[in-house]
């Protein structure tokens, strides 16, 4: 059987400010493959996916379809030219119906009235035949995040692409879930489609795709048919020389074949107890179910579950932000329903919020402003409530090259870091302070292979000197890898915790969909 | 009963006569809010809106000129306020703000270049009440509704309009999605800056508009101070009617009543002292707020920029 | 490494990089009025001669221009400082207003009270007068989420009403013409620094209240606090920063302020309380605060500036006939000049 070739970008470059993100880029697919995109974060992946899909103008390189050279200036010239792409971040109008989400911005047949039922009906047959169950009437906010992502790829076959491009399509997907998705890929090629996966996980190119092309830092490293590389080969691929992939955390188990090789298994005290733990949001609806569990000394304790389950609320619970309703969480011997924030972390509590932007980061301030967030009053830092700009200054001096935080200077506003940068910021101010407990929520969201290995280094230090870890994280590697028991939340409840040694995906995938261990 | 029917009726067709500027300002406002964009030049706009068309009328001598030059001056100052934040990406506050304070200035400044500076003002003729044949015969609803200036009924006409337009077309579905999730709608095909230059520039018609109407239906004449409030008071009656163009046009009637209430019991006396009167809309205003931000949910994007091109940090 | 060399370099370079977008867009902003005025026929060069120098011409210029500036000053920090929360203050002119009610109730009720008594009594009435007008939106913001734009400008229309009915029904001056109160108790007014042109011992108030806040908002923790939360309210709180008491704060403080100045106004100047003394300070202190990008070190220069502009266009009306409303487009669109200026360095 001869492919012939779809799609084709030549020499793409993509520069934002003084970074280059794409240098020189070339990129074929072919038709009916799943083509996929390998890459650590900051690769250039999403970045080429844009360009193609209209979102980002490239500053030179061209895109060719079935040979012919097309330019597309915004996602409306990629629509019209039978490309989609399914975004790592939904978007999706809340407020609107699964229909209007996918029929918006199509000629409507409904006028005028805007019943929208015929479109209804054709969506309906879509789900059915690509096996993506959604009932089109449903408002949008009222679906889980797995339903959510199946609109996002109607939407596309509903305009009749020609080329997909799925961005880190798994993410928030339970392991079935990813199993379900892999079969709808497979009829979506059937049927004459052609895709581009988008991923930074090994085992998912290796499962599904035909095709794999790795970037690393803007640039080309490796294209090649799935049957002619290995997992070794493409671990060196992506990290090239800079990492000592023999001593990373992060390929431990693809180097050695173990799981990990660090860590011990003593634990010692009890350092966080929650019982009976009952909490409400804003809006008066129940956010955590009577939680019970504790973290000892020298222990990881994992939190999986798919986003939005409640452990954004799990984490402020313990951190004295929102409130609790019920039941008691004592920290380090402090009464947190009794505890300020600002004692909790005084008092030897530090905490890395998942979404960095939205509740850690203080955009129009210095990044000396930032890197003290939370410890304005700290003696260190202030006398008598006055602020000791020197010392703070030089402190932050120092965690910017202990922590490779790229920018100009400490003085210098922090909306012009970078997002791994301000990743790295959080990481700076949890670890900065000494602390016996530690709540880490998608730690290492956004960083590139180099730095997620040195946050997984920090945390075994952390624990070798005897503090506890809450590590709470969509990924479920991550968590196999780190932590010494893991607990799986589903809609604000603990369904139950597994001790290393009885980690196995398809279990807690189970208990991520709200399957109680036992049943 | 004999005396109250008439009296109701008289209250009630002041009240409708009143809406007109509340209405008008208040959809320029959701228009552009539910692409996202929160106009807070109002008052200025307004102001200009009363100023121009008055000179309009009194330079030209007619009504229709009057108009015109407020809804131009209007279509200018949203098209600024566009072009500053959605091609310029600039704060929107502060850009509304900036809109304001030019507006204010030049609305004094024209003025005072053609009238300058007289013992009398002079005065324009008021706007000539339209009454439509057979449904102005209705007992008591005719009078209220339809013995009204064609303002009045442009209006009311434009309101359900503008309720079809956002919720039963395709148009509106995109107008609305891109005050909601603009990348979404951007990834999509919708044009998120043309949709945001339209109903800015539409929106600022519609307080021109809503300015030209004080000089043209009160007073034939133009005072700096003549807008009083009811450019921001329109803010408010967005949010009371929650950014859909149907409640804010049954919203209006309450505050354009208890403008008309305050005057009323003024004329009437009831020792109540008239300072105290004169309070009552913005008084009645913060009342409301009280209920609108408890109840509303404002377009998820309003007062935020779009940058297709900036990298998602997350 | 030169160290030093570097850092005196860059700090010139610094300098120039913050003052030259400012001159520029004064520039720019005089330019585009200047054609304007042309346009309608006026002597260019002559107005803005008279707009710039009149300030300092004549001693009686510069102290019109002094005494103009403080309110300015007071009220653009009025607005600064819970800009620096991220809340907007458009309620300046109501918070003054009501400030010089408080100062002039005290002023008048204790007439009989000594200077050092009657005098501090007065301007803490002011103080306090103004920061409960602006507590009452910054409580219905605390406890209804009420978006404190619409509510203090709400409270700016309620204030009219009040001072209306203060000046011409509890302390009327049956002798005044306009609505006007008796005048306050001697020991209520602010001594003279200079008697003739006179320039009383506000200004030295001013400035320390100035200094006060660049100090509160930039060296200290409650500060940082309040601009943490301005920054990111929700980063703030999920790190221990009582936010909601930050909004409630500085809108008070900013009421405070604006409530200072009315009392200033009132023991400075007037020695009474006159209909209308809020003048147009709250548009120009919103045009001060913004075009000083809310920083509060800056606030008192362009104060200074624009009040030097406002001296020089009322020069201009009495001896050109351009309305003085011109000069409020020039400032209009210095603010905007200044604006653009970020767009352009953002490029």
């Amino acid at each position: 059987m001869t492919k012939s070739i779809v799609l084709q970008m030549e020499g793409i470059r993509k520069v934002f400010g003084t970074v280059v993100a794409l240098d020189d880029v070339n990129l074929q697919l072919n038709s009916k493959e799943i083509h996929g995109l390998l890459g650590g974060n900051g690769a250039g992946k999403t970045t080429l996916m844009n360009v193609l899909f209209g979102l980002y103008k490239p500053n030179a390189g061209k895109v060719e379809l079935h040979g012919e050279k097309v330019e597309i200036r915004s996602p409306k010239d990629a629509i019209n030219n039978e490309i989609g792409m399914v975004h790592q971040h939904f978007l999706q109008v809340d407020s609107y119906t699964v229909t209007e989400n996918i029929v918006l911005g199509t000629e409507l047949k409904s006028w005028p009235t805007l019943k929208l039922e015929v479109e209804a009906d054709q969506i309906r047959a879509l789900s059915e035949k690509f096996g993506l169950a959604v009932d089109p009437d449903t408002i949008m906010s009222d679906l889980p995040i797995g339903v959510r992502q199946k609109v996002e790829i109607l939407k596309a076959l509903y305009r009749g692409v020609e080329v997909l491009i799925l961005d880190e399509p798994t993410t928030n997907l339970t392991p079935q879930e990813v199993d379900d998705l892999f079969e709808s890929l497979r009829v979506m090629v059937d049927e004459g489609l052609s895709i581009v996966f988008i991923t930074h996980k090994l085992r998912e190119v290796m499962s599904v795709c035909d095709k794999i092309t790795v970037l690393r830092d803007g640039q080309n490293v490796l294209t090649e048919d799935r049957e002619n590389v290995t997992e070794k080969s493409l671990v060196k691929a992506m990290v090239g020389e800079g990492l000592n992939v023999e001593e990373s955390v992060v390929f431990s188990s693809v180097v050695s074949g173990a799981e990990t090789r660090w860590g011990a298994s003593e634990f010692g005290e009890p350092v966080v107890k929650v019982e009976g733990l009952h909490a409400q949001n804003e809006d008066s609806i129940v956010v955590i179910k009577d939680c019970t569990f504790e973290v000892r000394q020298k222990e990881i304790l994992g939190v999986a579950g798919v986003a939005g389950n409640g452990q954004q609320a799990l984490a402020e619970c313990l951190m004295g932000v929102c409130p609790i309703h019920q039941g008691s969480v004592i920290v380090d011997g402090m009464n947190v329903s009794e505890t300020e924030t600002r004692d909790l972390l005084e008092g030897g509590v530090a905490y890395i919020p998942q979404d960095r932007l939205l509740d850690g980061f203080l955009p129009t301030a210095s990044v000396a402003h930032n890197l003290i967030l939370g410890y304005q009053r700290n003696q260190a830092y202030s006398n008598k409530g006055f602020l000791d700009w020197k010392i703070i200054f030089q402190s932050a001096r120092q965690q910017i090259d202990e922590y490779t935080i790229m920018t100009p200077s400490a003085g210098d506003v922090a909306a012009n870091l970078s997002g791994g940068n301000i990743q790295r910021v959080m990481l700076a101010r949890a670890f900065a302070h000494p602390s016996s407990f530690l709540i880490a929520h998608n730690p290492t969201r956004g960083l590139d292979i180099r730095s997620i290995d040195f946050v997984y280094k920090k945390l075994f230090e952390r624990k070798e000197a005897g503090a506890a870890t809450l590590l709470i994280s969509e990924d479920l590697d991550e968590l196999f890898r780190m932590c010494d028991r893991i607990a799986t939340i589903y809609s604000g409840e603990i369904v139950g915790i597994l001790e290393k040694g009885e980690f196995d995906k398809y279990e807690i995938g189970r208990m991520m969909s709200g399957v109680k261990a036992n049943d | 009963m004999d005396e109250f029917i008439p009296q109701f009726v008289g209250f009630a067709r002041l009240v409708v006569l009143a809406i007109v500027p509340f209405v008008l300002a208040s959809q320029g406002t959701m228009l552009g809010g539910r692409t996202g964009l929160f106009n807070v030049a109002q008052e200025g706009i307004m102001l200009l809106g009363a100023s121009l068309g008055f000179l309009g009328a009194y330079l030209y001598g007619g009504l229709g000129y009057g108009v015109l030059l407020a809804v131009f001056s209007g279509a200018i100052a949203g098209l600024a306020l566009a072009y500053f934040t959605t091609t310029l990406k600039m704060n929107q506050f502060v850009i509304g703000l900036a809109i304001f304070f030019f507006t204010m200035g030049l609305s004094t400044l024209f003025y005072k270049f053609v009238v300058g500076v007289t013992l009398q003002p002079p005065l324009i003729p008021t706007l000539q009440d339209l009454p439509i044949p057979v449904l102005s015969q209705i007992p008591v609803l005719g009078e209220i509704f339809f013995n009204q200036n064609s303002m009045v009924y442009f209006a009311i006409l434009f309101s359900l309009f503008l309720y079809y337009l956002l919720y039963k077309t395709s148009f509106g579905l995109k107008l609305r999605a891109v005050g909601e999730n603009p990348k979404a709608a951007d990834s999509l095909g919708v044009n998120v800056d043309r949709m945001r230059y339209f109903t800015a520039i539409v929106g600022g018609m519609l307080m021109g508009l809503a300015g030209a109407y004080l000089p043209m239906v009160y007073t034939g004449t133009f005072t700096a101070g003549m807008v009083q409030g009811r450019g921001w008071i329109a803010i408010a009656l967005t949010f009371f009617g929650g950014w859909s163009p149907g409640l804010i046009l049954l919203g209006s009637l309450f505050f354009a009543g208890v403008e008309v209430l305050a005057l009323r019991i003024q004329v009437g006396g009831f020792g109540i002292p008239y300072q105290f009167l004169l309070m009552l809309p913005y008084l009645a205003t913060i009342l409301t707020m009280i209920f609108a931000f408890k109840w509303i949910k404002a377009p998820a994007f309003l007062g935020q920029n779009y940058d297709r091109e900036k990298r998602s940090l997350s | 490494m030169t160290d030093t060399n570097i850092s005196t370099n860059s700090k010139a370079k610094a300098i120039a990089a913050i003052v030259l977008p400012y001159l520029l867009a004064i520039l720019a902003s005089f330019v585009a009025s200047g054609i304007f005025i042309a346009i309608m026929g006026f002597n260019v060069p002559k107005a803005f001669a008279t707009i710039l120098f009149t300030s300092f011409r004549t001693p009686n210029g510069f102290i019109q221009t002094l005494l103009k500036f403080i309110p300015l000053m007071l009220q653009a920090l009025a607005f600064t400082v819970p800009l620096a929360a991220g809340k907007f203050n458009i309620g300046g002119e109501g918070q003054l207003i009501v400030g010089g009610i408080g100062a002039t109730a005290v002023g008048i009720i204790f007439a009989d009270l000594p200077l050092p008594i009657l005098l501090p009594l007065v301007i803490l009435a002011g103080v306090i007068f103004g920061g409960f007008w602006a507590a009452i939106p910054a409580w219905l913001l605390y406890r209804f989420g009420i978006n404190e734009i619409l509510t203090t400008v709400m409270m700016n229309f309620v204030s009219f009403g009040l001072i209306d009915y203060v000046a011409t029904q509890i302390w009327r001056d049956p002798a005044a013409g306009h609505p006007t109160t008796i005048p306050i108790g001697a020991g209520g007014e602010l001594p003279m620094l200079i008697s003739s042109p006179p320039l009383h011992s506000g200004i030295i108030l001013a400035i320390i209240v100035a200094v006060g806040v660049y100090i509160y908002t930039n060296r200290t923790s409650a500060g940082y606090e309040l601009i943490a939360t301005g920054a990111n309210p929700r980063a703030s709180k999920v790190y221990g920063i009582n936010t909601r008491k930050m909004f409630l704060l500085s809108l008070i403080i900013g009421g405070g302020l604006a409530g200072l100045s009315g009392a200033i106004e009132v023991a400075g100047y007037q020695h009474r309380l006159i209909e209308g003394l809020q003048s147009n300070f709250l548009l120009l202190g919103l045009i001060i605060g913004l075009i000083a990008k809310g920083d509060n070190s800056a606030v008192p220069f362009v104060a200074f500036f624009i009040a030097v502009l406002e001296i020089g266009a009322s020069a201009m009306q009495r001896t050109m006939m351009i309305p003085v409303e011109m000069v409020f487009i020039v400032e209009a669109l210095v603010l905007l000049f200044v604006l653009l200026s970020d767009v352009i360095r953002r490029r």
